[in-house]
């Protein structure tokens, strides 16, 4: 198994397609204008009491909350974008039937499920790099460039690796495109949160809920906000969220998981 | 040598017995016919020897011994329908093919031309009529040479003319002396291009062998004349044949083995009757095809 062979052979497949390039272009664009805007508007809020003006988002823009922030954006991008793109690329495989055809050609199943994995890592590293361009870009239009932080890049790349091995996943068990997009969106709109809070009052007041996969997932990029906003947000147990660093290890396994349960699936289940 | 052997080979679908303890084995060179009806268990029996679906029990071999990636690398199959990305053209879709395959630069230009696809190589496929979806299919098949080809109802869907190219260039190909395996339930076409056959209802198999061994060498005799009640009788009185069927005023006969048509004529005439309508044909594979299902 050549994983630079498997991702040439997804590039070919995918680049070419219409509806993959308008995945993309809908990931750059929106991520790019939200940025444009939240600069455009957030910087130059003015708040106005007792005849004081003050600029309370400004620090959002500053070094290194500008980062965090673009990250917080960036995240919404992974989790609708990134994550339905994940979801059509299994089930266009499916109703092309073209992944059973590449077993016919001569594929291993593995290959197949590691050729999606390997393109899914592919595509999260681009994420990462669109996430630095648009940051540097954004540092070099107010003329204050800064490093951004290693542990925020990391969890910005494992966010959208994530997101995309979910997609991948419900793709696969579903296969059918329009249902599987709508259970995918579903999920990270509303479905997991209804769970949540049925559990939490109906069955036990644990912080095990915190663990579920789009709560872990969306703790990598917390919103930048000031630490009095923060105590207050983790002080309800239903708006509370997991510190980063247990996000990154939860969405570690949460990955491996997803990524287990994808190549099983696929060597097990008929095509 | 046998390139494919089959072994008891079963698939369940909960109650449902697509495959029955199906055993069979294919030869080099041979041009193989899966004939059987429509749900008989032929694309179920390929696709598990493609190993898309997995089989309840029994097992197969391909060429000596061996299973996974490197045999199928050396099969070129077309299961079903033509499966291809839509947005991609000709070109493109053979060059993904022969990257699975291993098969650095394949001679796609001569692909093309075997299939006749070379003109229209840079359009889309899902701008392809379904005649062309079906060829392009065996181009695909073609890649990397294979040993052996599958071809599952190679013909479906096909206007007649296209049905005629798509044999026309399967036979081709087996005269390159490749192995290939047919399924279809056109008796016609496996007659025509098959030097063996094997017959499958309900996921059991019913005969196999050489075409000439499933098909009857004795001729059936057409045979009618003005008393046609007469030449029944006479018929009826002698051991010429071993079945008479009456449509309506011709009789059918179905000769006892060594016995030739002439006989039946100069029968007739030495006892006053005058055939006016003689025609000798031999048993079709649908006759036979029907008398092996309808057991």
């Amino acid at each position: 198994m050549n994983p630079l062979l498997l991702l040439k052979i997804e590039w070919c497949k995918f680049w070419p397609s219409g509806t993959f390039r308008v995945f993309i272009g809908l990931y750059a664009g929106s991520f790019a204008l939200v940025m444009f805007l939240a600069r455009s508007m957030g910087q130059n809020m003015t708040f106005t009491s007792n005849g004081a003006a003050s600029h309370p988002l400004a620090g959002l823009f500053d070094y290194p909350n500008n980062w965090a922030l673009l990250a917080c954006i960036g995240s919404w991008m992974n989790a609708f974008v990134l994550g339905s793109l994940g979801v059509f690329l299994i089930t266009m495989e499916f109703s092309n039937r073209t992944l059973r055809q590449s077993v016919i050609f001569g594929m291993t199943r593995l290959e197949a499920a590691v050729s999606k994995l390997v393109w899914a890592v592919a595509l999260a590293l681009s994420a990462t790099l669109f996430y630095l361009v648009l940051g540097f870009g954004g540092e070099i239009l107010d003329g204050n460039l800064g490093l951004p932080p290693v542990g925020q890049v990391a969890c910005f790349g494992l966010q959208a690796l994530g997101y995309l091995c979910l997609g991948n996943l419900i793709g696969l068990l579903i296969r059918q495109t329009a249902i599987s997009v709508l259970t995918y969106l579903a999920y990270v709109l509303f479905l997991e949160t209804a769970c949540r809070w049925f559990f939490y009052f109906s069955v036990a007041k644990t912080r095990l809920l915190l663990f579920l996969p789009d709560q872990v997932l969306g703790a990598l990029s917390p919103l930048p906000v000031p630490e009095s906003v923060n105590h207050a947000i983790n002080s309800s147990p239903l708006t509370r969220s997991l510190s980063t660093a247990e996000a990154a290890v939860a969405a570690l396994i949460y990955i491996g998981l997803f990524a287990a349960l994808f190549c099983r699936r696929i060597i097990k289940a008929n095509l | 040598m046998p390139v494919l052997t089959v072994r008891n080979l079963a698939k369940n679908y909960g109650s449902l017995a697509a495959l029955d303890g199906l055993s069979l084995s294919v030869e080099q060179g041979q041009v193989f016919g899966l004939l059987g009806p429509n749900g008989s268990g032929k694309t179920t029996l390929l696709a598990i020897l493609l190993e898309v679906i997995h089989p309840s029990g029994g097992s197969f071999t391909w060429f000596d011994g061996g299973e996974g990636e490197k045999v199928r690398r050396r099969i070129g199959a077309l299961l079903e329908t033509p499966n291809f990305y839509p947005y991609l053209n000709a070109d493109q879709n053979l060059s993904l093919v022969a990257s699975i395959k291993r098969r650095p630069n394949p001679p796609i230009d001569e692909l093309l031309d075997l299939v006749q696809l070379r003109d229209r190589r840079r359009s889309a496929y899902k701008t392809y009529s379904l005649g062309m979806k079906q060829r392009l299919a065996l181009a695909a098949c073609l890649v990397g040479g294979p040993d052996v080809l599958i071809l599952d109802e190679p013909t479906n869907g096909l206007d007649p003319e296209g049905m005629v190219e798509m044999r026309q260039v399967i036979q081709k190909i087996a005269a390159q002396g490749k192995t290939i395996i047919l399924a279809s339930h056109i008796l016609d076409e496996v007659e025509k291009i098959c030097s063996h056959v094997a017959i499958i209802k309900k996921g059991k198999l019913l005969a196999t062998g050489a075409m000439g061994s499933i098909l009857s060498d004795q001729p059936t005799v057409e045979v009618g004349a003005t008393d046609i009640e007469n030449l029944y009788r006479l018929l009826s009185s002698v051991p010429l044949a071993r079945k008479i069927s009456r449509q309506e005023n011709r009789l059918i006969l179905e000769l006892e083995p060594g016995r030739i048509p002439e006989e039946v004529n100069r029968l007739a005439f030495e006892h006053g009757i005058v055939l006016d309508h003689l025609v000798s044909k031999r048993q079709s594979l649908e006759t036979e095809f029907l008398e092996i299902t309808r057991k």
